[in-house]
């Protein structure tokens, strides 16, 4: 029977399947290994050997991170497209591939992996084939600064912000690589529309930060958004209003989102820059686009609207009506008592869940009740784990109210992007020359003004 | 227009953020089927009165009034002397496919101007019953009534597509589909030679090497001029330590290859001068 | 170019391939020389310009057009489209099919307004044989006419905000259209290429179901189409990429033989419906809609208050409307009188005219087809040069070519 079943399942299920019990295995392992306390001396004495602290083995960690954590947002915010778009078009978008379609898009991803990867007649081949790998490079290294939440950033650089823009710039070399090496007229007017875009956009992004700058004393992203702390109207985006909605529009053009995608419009040129690409090359683009749109939706945060920081203090309010919750858990009292219990407990969880399907379908198999349970169980353990995360570490909380935020202002892009056509080139660099700078310039002097009146004033 | 800019676009982007909150327009499609109006003209079908007739009066004017000539039909007039384009409706279905090979100019069976026999359909009506009239069975049906009547014959066939309810159009494709399946009755002598490994232990392979070479031709096929085939046989295990050899259904003890041979050629020669049996 | 156009060269795209004429890499100058003055002048490239192709297979071409585009940094300076990507040889096969089968052929050239393209010739065929097409015929005609007008007013304002962008305004014109797409499938069984008109008539009667599908569909007539109004209507960014774009004046358009909305747009009031008219327009009530500007986003706003007119016009067809037969009694084979015939109607893309002549047997001997989308096409040679790429979209947009009617 069993070697019937393993025969019905297709190649993934047969690379998935021992792939996780094998992992559960591990994981149980491992477990078993803490309570009985043999992973601790283990652990210890491979860190020593090899000096898994030292500087480059940490790096490679923190870069491998900053990759692993890049990738799935990008999925995540190209299903947030596919589906926020479609709402807004009165239909339902993918919704077969996964639970409400939420794989769709990183099928889309293994899709473009799985296309013929060619380059066309006449290109320049090392240009054509660098230039998708600078343009992804761009907004990941964006990553490096970005204070995710107390005490989790990359590198807490005192120029982050200098930093950051720079590495916008890097966007812009890899754009004109890709329209000037694919040898295609299209092309070629995409990349120049690019880079006119962006070089002019990044004054205004630039000047708009400058005021926030000038009211937080810091360059560096951490401190920005500690300068930020107290409470909710002590954010930067009631402070320097102008500054906020300037430095917004200047990001969506950064990111060569709609209304200003001329470089991609796909009415028009096609493709722009990308037309000659396909395969994992046009992937590169596809996923820098998504991971740019997080990045700039990030670094609004952060810089506007508080970052990590939570609008109200929620530890106060339970506190106020009266819910007290200590967190502090200590396992290890337990004992003995604690490997029964992480026996037993679970089973009886995943059979009290499964009972009440089993019993109201008349049908289900016990062991497909038993799987349901299973899977509640899961969602349960990973929801109280979250809370109990919430509650004791700021780190969660933190991270969690940035990540909220940040997805706002994405839905945010993604809302514009469904809604609004496209701007001229023409109309384009007009409104940023005459329109944003000069914006952007008054606010600038009206900041530094009121900064040194309040104080002399003070003095 | 607005004295504020900007404001079109929030009037714009409220409209959508409502709109995403509100019912969709997609329909399901597998879960939900919407309805086809009845003067649909998709469904390239032939329709059924409430009486279970056909409609079709084959007037032929559909196909006189088609601008791109995609229709033809076809069958024998009613007093059976000559083959038309025109017919009794029942044959429509069998006549379409035929149709691509009328135009290149090629010969078709015409199997129409045979006049159907009448067939006793006790035994089909049997075997309908048996099967709980499902079409879904098709092929146990065809393959029973097969065994039943040694073909399949047209008025077999029309009898199922009553019975079953499947388009005849659909039954002469798995009938021909198959290659057990038989739409004419079988000619001549059989020689049926099994090929499990004991059977081959035993001899079979050279039998049926020298049944090939003496009727010059393969296994499954038949002579050249139709008197005798050659076809695969099972024994089921129960070769008494002999390779299984049946002519005509009788189980043959003299399976030498020479023997086998000579008879096959007395069979052919013995059907040569009258033609095909 | 003046290499000898019979040399066989390698091909550059397959280096295994010889081909007579290869495609340059460096420009789309054709290899041999200019035959008349417009190539010439087309095709010298001054410095700094180039050609590019906006190729037939180009999303935003409506269907398959190839224009040919000199331009200069993203300026365009000269326009050169180019047809019969599309081109089926109709009215050839006209001329070999029965005066009933035309009906079919025609249906696919205006494929988004199918009703009119079928309705001409019918009503060419009609005129030649002297039929009288009976009134309630005639009301059916208008009814199915305008609603198709509707459905197709409302994917031009869906393709307009694409080319231009955005994305939304076209599901909305969608769904509008599938609502009205699924009531003319209650009458005449098929959603895009009815196959409805009947010379002497139409093909069937008003049945129960378009009836109740029509009476829910005026309960709220056009409703997303007022979506995408507001959507379109008072975008910033829209009103600044069409607002004078493509402006053209009275003589100008009179002189490009344009029709339909480009003309009334410019402040014309030519509606054939009331030009020349035809069927049952003489009884019914309604105005024809001008607008003076002349640019796209005249061109636009006219196309939401025909949409209005038409909606104006269903209602009063549905209060007047007789009982009788829906079509003339007509033998089956039909040999019209030797003669021509003129035929023209009031098509959402402008004026829909056939020439027919026949010689007295059952194929017609000519039927030339005057499609709008053809003659409104030429101008965009007019109104381009001087703007830049991504305002060749907007106007073309805005005049709305269908390319099967451009190509027949």
């Amino acid at each position: 029977m069993l070697t019937r079943s393993w025969s019905r399942l297709t190649l993934a299920g047969k690379v998935v399947l021992p792939l996780v019990a094998v992992l559960g295995g591990l994981t149980a392992l491992l477990m078993l290994g803490v309570v009985l306390g043999i992973v601790q001396p283990i652990t210890a004495f491979l860190v020593e050997t090899l000096s898994l602290n030292g500087g480059l083995v940490r790096f490679v960690v923190a870069a491998l991170a900053v990759l692993l954590f890049a990738i799935p947002t990008a999925f995540i915010i190209g299903f947030l497209e596919l589906k926020v778009i479609a709402f807004m078009n009165l239909r339902l978008g993918p919704n077969r591939v996964g639970p409400w379609g939420a794989l769709s898009a990183a099928f889309h991803g293994f899709k473009i992996l799985a296309k013929e990867d060619f380059t066309p007649t006449g290109a320049d081949v090392p240009v054509f084939t660098l230039a998708p790998v600078i343009v992804f490079l761009a907004p990941v290294l964006g990553f490096l600064v970005l204070p995710f939440a107390p005490g989790l950033f990359g590198q807490d650089m005192n120029l982050a912000v200098l930093y950051f823009f720079a590495m916008s710039g890097l966007g812009v070399v890899g754009l004109i690589m890709a329209g000037w090496s694919s040898f295609n007229k299209y092309s070629l007017l995409g990349a120049l529309r690019a880079a006119a875009q962006i070089i002019s956009y990044e004054i205004p992004l630039t000047l708009s930060v400058v005021g926030v700058i000038m009211l937080a004393g810091t360059l560096s992203l951490n401190g920005i958004v500690l300068q930020q702390a107290g409470s909710f109207l002590d954010w930067f985006a009631f402070r320097q209003p102008l500054g906020f909605v300037i430095f917004f529009i200047a990001a969506t053009a950064e990111g060569n989102r709609t209304p200003f995608d001329l470089s991609e419009a796909d009415s028009e040129i096609v493709a722009g820059y990308a037309t000659e690409y396909s395969g994992m090359r046009f992937g590169f683009f596809y996923f820098a686009e998504y991971v740019n749109v997080f990045l700039l939706s990030a670094l609004t945060v952060v810089l506007f609207l508080g970052g990590w920081l939570a609008p109200f203090d929620l530890g106060g309010v339970l506190h106020q009506i009266g819910v007290a919750f200590d967190p502090r858990l200590d396992p290890g009292s337990l004992g003995i008592g604690l490997l029964i219990g992480l026996l037993v407990v679970p089973l009886l969880i995943i059979i009290g869940l499964a009972v009440p399907f089993w019993l109201a379908k008349p049908g289900l198999a016990f062991w497909k009740a038993l799987i349901i349970g299973f899977l509640l169980f899961n969602v349960l353990a990973a929801g109280a784990v979250l809370l109990w995360a919430v509650a004791s570490f700021e780190v969660v909380q933190g991270l969690l109210w940035f990540m909220a935020k940040t997805y706002a202002f994405v839905v945010i892009l993604v809302w514009m992007r469904a809604t609004l056509p496209r701007v001229r080139i023409d109309q384009l660099m007009g409104f940023a020359w005459k329109w944003l700078i000069p914006a952007a310039l008054l606010n600038l002097f009206v900041t530094a003004l009121a900064v040194v009146v309040v104080d002399a004033v003070t003095r | 227009m607005n004295l504020i800019p900007g404001v079109g676009i929030i009037k714009g982007m409220a409209l959508t953020l409502l709109r995403m909150f509100q019912a969709k327009a997609t329909v399901q499609y597998p879960e939900v089927v919407q309805d086809i109006s009845p003067r649909h003209r998709g469904r390239l079908q032939l329709l059924y009165d409430e009486y279970g007739a056909l409609k079709c009066e084959t007037c032929f004017q559909c196909a006189q009034a088609c601008p791109i000539e995609c229709i033809d039909m076809g069958g024998v007039d009613t007093k059976d002397r000559f083959h038309v384009h025109w017919g009794p409706a029942e044959q429509y279905g069998e006549r379409r496919e035929e149709s691509a090979l009328r135009r290149s100019g090629r010969p078709v069976p015409d199997r129409t101007s045979e006049p159907f026999a009448t067939l006793d359909t006790a035994a089909l009506d049997r075997i309908l019953a048996a099967e709980d009239h499902d079409p879904r069975r098709m092929l146990t049906i065809l393959e029973r009534t097969q065994e039943a009547y040694g073909y399949l014959p047209v008025a077999a066939l029309k009898h199922i597509s009553h019975g079953t309810g499947a388009w005849y159009a659909e039954i002469y494709g798995t009938a021909s589909f198959y290659g057990h399946l038989r739409l004419e009755p079988a000619t001549g002598h059989v020689f049926a030679v099994c090929r499990c490994p004991a059977c081959t232990f035993r001899g079979a392979g050279r039998a049926v090497a020298a049944l090939e070479a003496a009727l010059s031709t393969t296994m499954g096929a038949s002579s050249p001029e139709g008197a005798v085939r050659l076809v695969p046989a099972e024994c089921h295990g129960a070769s008494p330590g002999r390779a299984l050899v049946t002519l005509d259904g009788e189980v043959r003890h003299d399976i030498a290859p020479e023997a086998l041979a000579r008879q096959a050629i007395q069979l052919r020669a013995a059907h040569g001068p009258e033609g095909r049996a | 170019m003046t290499a000898d156009p019979r040399t066989r060269v390698r091909s550059l795209d397959d280096p295994q391939l010889f081909v007579e004429t290869p495609a340059t890499i460096y420009d789309a100058v054709p290899p041999y020389p200019p035959s008349t003055e417009r190539e010439a002048e087309f095709y010298t490239l001054r410095d700094g310009e180039m050609l590019i192709n906006l190729g037939p297979q180009h999303p935003s071409t409506h269907g398959v057009l190839r224009v040919v585009l000199k331009i200069d940094g993203e300026r365009v300076v000269d326009l050169d489209p180019v047809l019969g990507y599309l081109h089926r040889g109709v009215e050839k096969i006209c001329e070999n099919s029965d005066w009933h089968m035309v009906v079919s052929h025609c249906d696919p050239l205006e494929y988004i307004a199918a009703m009119f393209s079928e309705l001409v010739p019918v009503m060419a065929a009609e005129q030649l044989l002297d039929v009288t097409v009976p009134r309630r015929a005639e009301y059916i005609r208008v009814l199915a006419c305008e609603l198709n007008r509707i459905a197709s007013h409302a994917l031009f304002i869906g393709w307009l905000a694409l080319d231009l962008g955005g994305l939304t305004p076209i599901l909305y014109g969608f769904i509008e259209r599938d609502e009205i797409v699924e009531m003319l499938a209650a009458l005449t069984g098929q959603r895009l290429l009815f196959n409805y008109m009947r010379i002497g008539g139409v093909n069937g009667d008003l049945n129960h179901e378009f009836m109740s599908r029509l009476g829910d569909w005026m309960g709220h007539a056009a409703r997303h189409v007022n979506d995408s109004q507001t959507l379109i209507n008072e975008n910033e960014i829209f009103v600044k990429r069409t607002r004078g774009l493509g402006r053209i004046d009275r003589e100008t358009a009179l002189r490009m033989c344009l029709t339909g909305p480009p003309l009334r747009a410019t402040g014309v009031p030519y509606d054939v419906r009331r030009a020349h008219p035809y069927g049952v327009y003489p009884e019914l009530e309604f105005e024809i809609p001008v607008r003076e500007e002349g640019d796209s986003y005249a061109r636009y706003m006219l196309h939401l208050d025909e949409i209005r007119q038409s909606i104006h016009i269903i209602d009063q067809v549905l209060h007047q409307m007789p009982d009788g037969p829906v079509t003339a009694k007509l033998p089956r084979l039909l040999r019209p009188r030797p003669g021509r015939a003129f035929a023209a109607i009031e098509s959402p893309r402008g004026q829909y005219a056939v020439y027919a002549m026949s010689d007295g047997s059952d194929q017609p001997f000519r039927l030339r087809i005057h499609d709008p989308s053809y003659f409104n096409l030429q101008s965009v040679g007019l109104l381009t040069p001087g703007h830049l790429i991504a305002d060749t979209m907007a106007i073309m947009a805005s005049l709305d070519p269908i390319m099967g009617g451009v190509d027949k």
